[in-house]
């Protein structure tokens, strides 16, 4: 079949700005602070002793997408991945949260259900902190290789245009061996990174989907043409790549879509510096089916053949995931049989029908650190 | 008009005022096709609620207005089956769900011919996982003696060998039977 391979580009999107920032008393002078009022001379700041005031109480969810809260991180910075759950094949990733919520507005997006009561969007000005913990982690288990990545509960590189934050977080892991930082983004927020020399420990990944899929429920995000522009760009830069076509979307044209999206993605990109490539179902718990229900437009992923699994998630019913995990198994392996793949939560039933084997959590980690 | 006659069987049914609320909200054919639905039925709310998310999930997936999934013939015809409530909701849900599970159901269909032509005896009877979400089948063995036992479990071995049931195990393992992708 002839697919249509004309660019994507649309408008380009504009760098996310925030209508207000809220900056926590005794952060005002803090170096994030500062670099955040220096790119956004225009835009009001209010300091608060309680940055619970900026949260949006009875606005809705959407509405912490519009304001910037920079405040300090009092937990623990470094987290196991929530996706790692019972009974599914986990792939031993650590989560460093350098913030919260994202300015992109995708539909299906599990920020809707998890940040339900604090949605406002929040930037930690002590990432310091947060290296330091990845760095007694790192010294204290010399032998192993972390795989860490602060794209979960914030995109990685959607506000570093005004946090400047891959300055810090890209110098401090190329002096690491053991341990690869993960950037993963639907931004082509790069610039930062072109200057800077990650030494073969940053993975610069994208999420990406069927050209459908990103027009119809990925609001806000750059278009799939900006985002594998921005991968060869940093690939030339030296950065390792990663994609991850996660949530597949079950939708009529499912198959030229996710084909097409994996022609463009690795289309002038050297496939021996792909870090890994992951593929993930869409799931949702019940509580953000609701939350999707309740958008202000249908969102037409909904009315795929979701049914319950084990873990009390929806996805698309086994026979239909595993038919199209194998389609882009296929088609994945057409463009380099040796790039890393894996699955996302997913149980080792499913890995034995995709891949004719299930791993253990372990191999799994260790597959995704070996790569060159 | 409808707008009276679903408040009046809402509160007759004792249904929350958000459902209430929301099904006025919708526009007028799918809200009377609603209340042809419930009427018909005699709908709890819960049970509405259900019928309605599939029927609207439908819609939106292939460009139907709620009223034209509720009066789908297959709704229709399951409808007026000469049979009791209980019953007649039961074909009404199935016809619904082969409408909104298209695929899974054709499977499932394939899969309930596939164990039907196994020739298993009364005493043998296989299970499929709910919704298809896994690739293992139950087997349950009835016998009130060492000779019934025996006939089941000759009977099993006989239907493991038949080709019918390796393609249950691949269908269950996510082949496609009708091979459409």
């Amino acid at each position: 079949m002839t697919r249509d391979r004309r660019p994507l580009d649309g408008p380009r999107a504009a760098p996310w700005a925030p209508e207000t920032v809220w900056i926590e008393r005794g952060e005002e002078h803090s170096a994030l602070a500062a670099r955040v009022r220096a790119r956004l001379p225009a835009t009001p700041f209010r300091i608060v002793g309680d940055t619970a005031a900026a949260e949006p109480h009875g606005e809705g969810f959407h509405a912490g997408k519009r304001r910037l809260v920079l405040q300090r991180q009092r937990g623990s910075f470094l987290q196991h991945c929530p996706a790692g759950t019972t009974g599914m094949v986990c792939c031993n990733y650590l989560v460093m949260n350098v913030g919260s919520n994202c300015p992109f507005d995708c539909s299906y997006c599990f920020l809707q259900d998890y940040l339900a009561n604090n949605p406002a969007l929040k930037a930690f000005t002590n990432v310091a902190d947060g290296l330091a913990e990845v760095d007694a982690v790192l010294r204290a288990h010399p032998e192993r290789t972390f795989r860490i990545g602060t794209g979960e509960l914030i995109d990685s590189l959607a506000l570093d245009h005004l946090t400047d934050l891959s300055a810090e977080l890209v110098p401090f892991f190329a002096d690491r061996a053991n341990a690869l930082l993960e950037l993963k983004t639907k931004s082509d927020r790069i610039a930062n990174l072109l200057h800077l020399d990650p030494r073969d420990r940053v993975v610069v990944s994208w999420s990406v989907n069927a050209p459908a899929v990103v027009a119809a429920e990925e609001g806000g995000t750059t278009t799939l043409e900006q985002r594998n522009a921005a991968a060869r760009r940093v690939q030339s830069a030296g950065y390792k790549i990663g994609f991850h076509f996660d949530p597949l979307v079950a939708h009529d044209g499912w198959e030229d879509g996710y084909r097409d999206a994996i022609e463009r993605a690795f289309d002038h990109l050297d496939t021996r510096r792909v870090a890994w490539v992951s593929l993930g179902s869409l799931r949702m718990t019940p509580r953000l089916k609701a939350a999707i229900k309740a958008r202000p437009q249908r969102a037409p992923l909904l009315s795929a053949e979701l049914v319950p699994g084990p873990d009390g998630k929806e996805r698309v019913w086994r026979g239909l995931r595993v038919q199209m995990y194998r389609r882009m198994l296929e088609w994945l392996r057409q463009v380099d049989a040796r790039m890393p793949l894996y699955i996302c939560m997913e149980p080792a039933g499913v890995w034995e029908k995709v891949f004719g084997n299930a791993p253990a959590d372990r191999e799994v980690a260790h597959r995704l650190v070996a790569t060159p | 008009m409808t707008h009276l006659d679903i408040r009046a069987y809402a509160a007759a049914r004792r249904y929350s005022a958000a459902t209430t609320e929301r099904w006025l909200r919708i526009e007028p054919q799918g809200g009377e096709a609603l209340l042809e639905v419930a009427t018909a039925l005699r709908l709890g709310e819960n049970q509405l609620r259900g019928l309605w998310e599939w029927a609207e999930e439908i819609a939106v997936r292939d460009g139907l207005s709620l009223a034209q999934v509720l009066r789908h013939e297959s709704i229709l015809a399951a409808r007026a089956r000469p049979l009791s409530r209980n019953d007649r909701l039961k074909l009404v849900k199935a016809a619904l769900r082969r409408l909104r599970f298209p695929r899974l159901v054709a499977t499932e269909d394939r899969l309930a011919t596939l164990i039907g032509a196994l020739g298993l005896p009364r005493s043998v009877r296989m299970t499929l996982p709910d919704h298809l979400e896994g690739d293992e089948v139950r087997v349950e063995i009835v016998a009130q003696d060492p000779a019934a036992l025996r006939a089941a479990a000759l009977a099993l071995q006989a239907a493991a060998d038949r080709p019918g049931c390796a393609e249950i195990f691949r269908l269950l393992g996510g082949e496609s039977h009708d091979h459409d992708g």
